[in-house]
């Protein structure tokens, strides 16, 4: 088990429903190799905000656009490329969603938990294309 | 009677006590009807003290919280009030690092909950 790799390397529609099911996909193969349950709460929250976002704020859950996922995990050591198709974003033009007047808008709150989850968050110079990375 | 088929809604004292049926609260559909029937309980006669038992999710997306904080801020414009209990230690994290504790009023476990509303 503790040699045991695993990844993906897949284009989904921009839709809800399929991008439930790949986090989910994702969080159960993780487990499968060795991933606890307490670690895999923080990834799984990381891949939630990265995939959801961008099929909801990327691609506008448009049914001609495709989200790019790449996973690469082993027991050490989880990475995840999502690319959208949409016109990207700035990061760091994201509200504070600790601010009282940011608090129901929700943006900046996803952004806020891969952070403190992640080892590393990156974004292409775009804004369409999230790299993150957890070692363990 | 108000059907829901999201949350599950008990009365103790005088506190409309909620459990959400969800252990992982992710899917989008299911958190808009989420949100749907909690902004619901702001609107009915007794919804004014609301404590939202957390005790069975083991996990909510950002999306959810969303919802919470809505109903927060719906209730307290109200002049009612949320309580929050039985958080695991993996959910009130997420409470923590996204600094919602200030917002939230988050006890223990429901009878310290439902003492804490007097």
């Amino acid at each position: 088990m503790g040699s045991e790799t695993w990844g993906l390397d897949q284009y989904i529609a921009s839709d809800m429903r399929v991008g439930n099911a790949m986090v989910m996909q994702i969080v159960e193969n993780l487990q499968r190799i060795g991933w606890g349950e307490s670690e895999l709460f923080g990834v799984h929250m990381a891949l939630e905000e990265a995939i959801i976002n961008a099929i909801k704020h990327g691609n506008k859950e448009s049914a001609n656009k495709e989200v790019h996922v790449c996973v690469e995990a082993s027991l050490h050591s989880f990475f995840l490329r999502v690319t959208d198709q949409g016109d990207g974003f700035d990061p760091s033009a994201v509200p504070d969603c600790t601010l009282d007047e940011n608090l129901e808008l929700g943006s900046g709150r996803g952004l806020m938990l891969m952070n403190h989850y992640m080892d590393m968050v990156q974004y292409n110079e775009q804004g369409n294309s999230l790299e993150i990375r957890k070692s363990r | 009677m108000t059907e829901f088929h999201c949350i599950k809604l008990s009365r103790k004292n005088d506190v409309s006590v909620v459990r959400l049926i969800d252990d992982r609260v992710m899917d989008s559909e299911r958190i808009a009807v989420m949100g749907k029937e909690l902004m619901s309980l702001t609107e009915s006669e007794n919804g004014h003290r609301v404590l939202l038992n957390l005790g069975n999710v083991r996990f909510l997306s950002s999306a959810a919280i969303n919802k919470l904080i809505v109903l927060e801020k719906r209730l307290g414009a109200a002049g009612g009030y949320l309580k929050l209990s039985n958080l695991s230690p993996e959910v009130e994290e997420v409470f923590n690092i996204t600094q919602l504790d200030s917002v939230f009023d988050i006890c223990d476990d429901e009878d310290q909950a439902i003492a804490a509303f007097g």
